[in-house]
């Protein structure tokens, strides 16, 4: 007995190890049972609050509108945290079907060699997308063919408080404004209101002066902004960048500009400040509506994004997310996740989606719902960012900056806004910023293996 | 009786017998040695060790897209990093913040401490709300701060406007950004510095006092005379805990600044956090976490030194 005593312990340990073995996998087959014979169709996505449950009815109207796929939606946290865990995952049974990833991770995904790009499926399926917007189309394809499909869609607006600028006898900027516009706007509320009303504020948020550059038509990398080959240099210093933030400076010594920073309640902050009448313009994404809409105790004003003084606007691009398909499950799961995109995108689902939540509607037939009308014609402004979507002609300026690593990208155009609010050479700030990224750039296709020419 | 002792007796003597031969280990005891210290080996290799070893392999590399290693580069990330002004500036920043966290934690902790030993009535009431912080988690002391700091309706905001006073922008300048997240976290360790500084207070013997108060002694002097010394272990603890704790603050910064504005709160740790997740750049944030890992050796280092030996047992 006690020669077998020293193998007692290890014993135990071994048993265990494989007891919680067979339990484990008696639990996942147990999961695996429950399912009926449809086929799972994993979701990975971003929306939160009330995009999430906009989103869920989406996807129960799918999984009720066929009987051979099952649609499952995950919650995944952050646009930005979501990212690395689609990387990182993939290749494992964790990892989705297809996932929502946001606007500029579009070169991430595409040069990962993880997904599928639909172009596939729209070929075998003969699916017409001529009906989707063609800016929002462009900004996920490459050299012709589309690699995702955009589901979620905002464009950046400018909103106004349209109350103030009556009470105060203030003509309205026009539909398609230029930064004196709304200088001239934000100077007339600032001294009308006896300097207790700020004029305007610009978010510090890189987004907005991605926006600036691509109304401009100029390009933040070199390569046509990594459409028509991977980008190797920023070129952010540039007459339309530094004209944006000439007139934020001219603002800021009129003393009509507010500061909101850019730490993390920097986007509530503004919202409320404007909600509250503390300033009278800023610029945010069209998805703020349905928010603004609900909450705002003044009439709203809207307007397309600002250009370049004595310059026909380019047309911005697009924010928010699209749809992808990981290539890591099998051909039916694939098939699956392509029926479920196109069915995002009918006129009707994309209608009751921006009623929801403000993202607009892509699809060019959602416009005469009956949905959308009727929105119209409770809030006529509601219009705008759609009629600025329509409007937009796809070029390379206006199709999103196709390169790697545009989230820190991202954090270096915030550091250098934020060193020109605080008083900073425009000059310099940007001449830095692009030293920063050109830097992130050679390290990055040094390690992806790419000349760096 | 005598049974007993006797049977004391046996196991001491076969003890000392044991310690006269040279301490080696059987094949007995390395068994046993091993069935104890192996589950916990295991785990700690699979858990710390390793991970610090990859993170120093990953670190002489330069990693692709997906976060593996593709090209061996040496020392070239340390050196990047060590050259470049926005690392050195975020070093400087941890510095500021560790100094300025520590420094306000001990003296306030100690102030309040010091108070609340009081003998007085009511004054279980005063220890309550002075610990109160303790009970409370980082992410609603961010949001409580939060509204306290906001710029168009917060407290602090609200309170300079009935003074006349001009407004202070908390977190849009990176001075006052840096002094907000420091309040923040003074704020949020105080209550457990508070606590431990009571306790070792509590625990000097009252002779000690009485006979400095018949020698009539100011009660300044007696603090800095019989209070301090005699809390010096404490003291001692505290701010190893708090200089490490500070070191590896994540949770305010996330939920506060974001490392804004210009980088004036961008910690190392934040930095770490910032360069893999965000920018997926695994290999300069794996350079960064090492050299963190130094930082804070050196910084034990000298504390068990220095400190040590000042410290009055």
């Amino acid at each position: 007995m006690v020669k077998y005593k020293k193998f007692t312990m290890p014993l135990i340990l071994i048993l265990g190890i494989i007891l919680i073995g067979l339990f484990g996998k008696a639990l996942s087959a147990k999961s695996a049972a429950v399912k009926d014979n449809r086929t799972e169709v994993v979701l990975w996505h971003e929306m939160g609050g009330p995009a999430e449950k906009s989103l869920e009815k989406i996807v129960t109207g799918f999984n009720k509108s066929q009987k051979k796929y099952v649609v499952v939606p995950k919650y995944q946290g952050s646009y930005d945290a979501a990212i690395q865990k689609i990387l990182q995952t993939h290749n494992t049974n964790t990892s989705p079907a297809v996932f929502q990833a946001f606007d500029i991770s579009a070169a991430q995904m595409m040069h990962s060699g993880f997904i599928t790009p639909v172009q596939e499926f729209i070929d075998k399926d003969n699916f017409d997308v001529s009906k989707i917007s063609p800016v929002a189309r462009a900004f996920y394809s490459n050299k012709g063919k589309q690699q995702s499909l955009p589901f979620n869609t905002s464009q950046p607006v400018l909103y106004y408080n349209a109350s103030l600028l009556k009470k105060y006898g203030i003509t309205p900027p026009p539909v398609s404004p230029s930064y004196d516009d709304i200088t001239r706007v934000a100077k007339a509320i600032y001294e009308k209101s006896d300097h207790k009303v700020k004029g305007m504020t610009v978010q510090i948020y890189g987004w907005l002066l991605e926006q600036a550059m691509a109304n401009a038509g100029v390009s933040l990398t070199n390569n046509n902004d990594g459409h028509t080959g991977f980008p190797t240099k920023a070129t952010i210093t540039n007459p339309a960048s530094k004209e944006f933030f000439e007139w934020i400076r001219e603002n800021q010594k009129a003393g009509d500009f507010m500061d909101y920073g850019s730490g993390a309640m920097s986007g509530t902050n503004q919202t409320t400040g404007f909600l509250n009448g503390k300033v009278g313009i800023y610029i945010q994404s069209s998805a703020s509506m349905s928010q603004l809409n609900k909450k705002n105790k003044n009439e709203l004003g809207i307007t397309y994004f600002p250009h370049p003084n004595g310059k026909k606007a380019n047309g911005v691009a697009i924010g928010g997310a699209a749809l992808w398909i990981s290539n890591d499950k099998p051909k039916d799961v694939q098939q699956g996740a392509f029926e479920f995109i196109k069915y995002t995108l009918k006129p009707e689902v994309q209608a009751q989606w921006q009623k929801d939540t403000g993202y607009l509607a892509l699809n060019k037939d959602s416009q005469n719902t009956s949905i959308l009308k009727s929105l119209y014609k409770k809030h006529p402004e509601a219009k705008v960012p759609s009629q600025q979507l329509q409007e937009a002609v796809p070029n390379n300026f206006n199709s999103g900056i196709l390169m790697e690593g545009m989230q820190k990208t991202r954090q270096i155009e915030q550091f250098a806004m934020e060193e020109i609010y605080n008083g900073g050479d425009i000059h310099r700030a940007l001449k830095n910023a692009d030293k920063k990224i050109d830097d992130n750039l050679t390290t990055t296709n040094r390690a992806n293996g790419r000349s760096t020419k | 009786m005598l049974k007993t002792s006797t049977t004391d007796v046996v196991p001491e003597k076969k003890v000392e017998a044991n310690s006269d031969r040279k301490f080696k280990l059987t094949a007995k005891d390395k068994y046993y040695a091993s069935i104890f210290v192996g589950p916990s080996l295991f785990l700690l290799g699979l858990f710390v060790f390793y991970p610090m070893f990859r993170t120093l392999y990953i670190s002489l590399f330069l990693t692709n897209s997906f976060g593996n290693t593709t090209l061996f580069v040496g020392l070239d990330n340390y050196v990047k990093l060590i050259s470049s002004p926005d690392f050195v500036a975020s070093m400087w920043v941890t510095v500021v913040y560790v100094v300025g966290v520590t420094f306000f934690t001990i003296a306030m902790g100690l102030l309040l401490a010091n108070l609340a030993s009081q003998k007085l009535p009511g004054i279980a009431i005063f220890r309550t709300l002075y610990s109160v912080t303790m009970g409370v988690s980082v992410s609603v002391a961010a949001i409580f701060w939060l509204f306290i700091f906001n710029p168009s309706a917060g407290f602090f905001t609200l309170l300079t406007k009935m003074l006349h006073l001009p407004t202070v922008n908390w977190l849009t300048s990176p001075t006052n950004a840096m002094w907000a997240i420091i309040i923040t976290t003074v704020w949020m360790h105080l209550g457990f510095v508070f606590l431990v500084f009571l306790g070792a207070i509590e625990s000097v013997p009252t002779t000690l006092y009485e006979a400095a108060d018949v020698e009539g002694v100011s009660s300044r002097y007696q603090f800095f005379h019989i209070t301090l010394p005699m809390i010096s272990p404490t003291l001692f603890f505290v701010s190893t805990i708090t200089i490490i704790g500070s070191f590896k603050s994540f949770g305010l910064i996330d939920l506060i600044t974001k490392g804004g504005p210009t980088n004036a709160t961008n910690m190392l740790v934040y930095r770490i956090y910032n360069d893999a997740f965000f920018g997926g750049n695994y290999a300069k944030s794996s350079a960064e976490a090492i050299i963190l890992a130094i930082i804070i050796a050196f910084f034990t280092y000298l504390q068990f030194k220095f400190l040590e030996k000042k410290v009055n047992y």
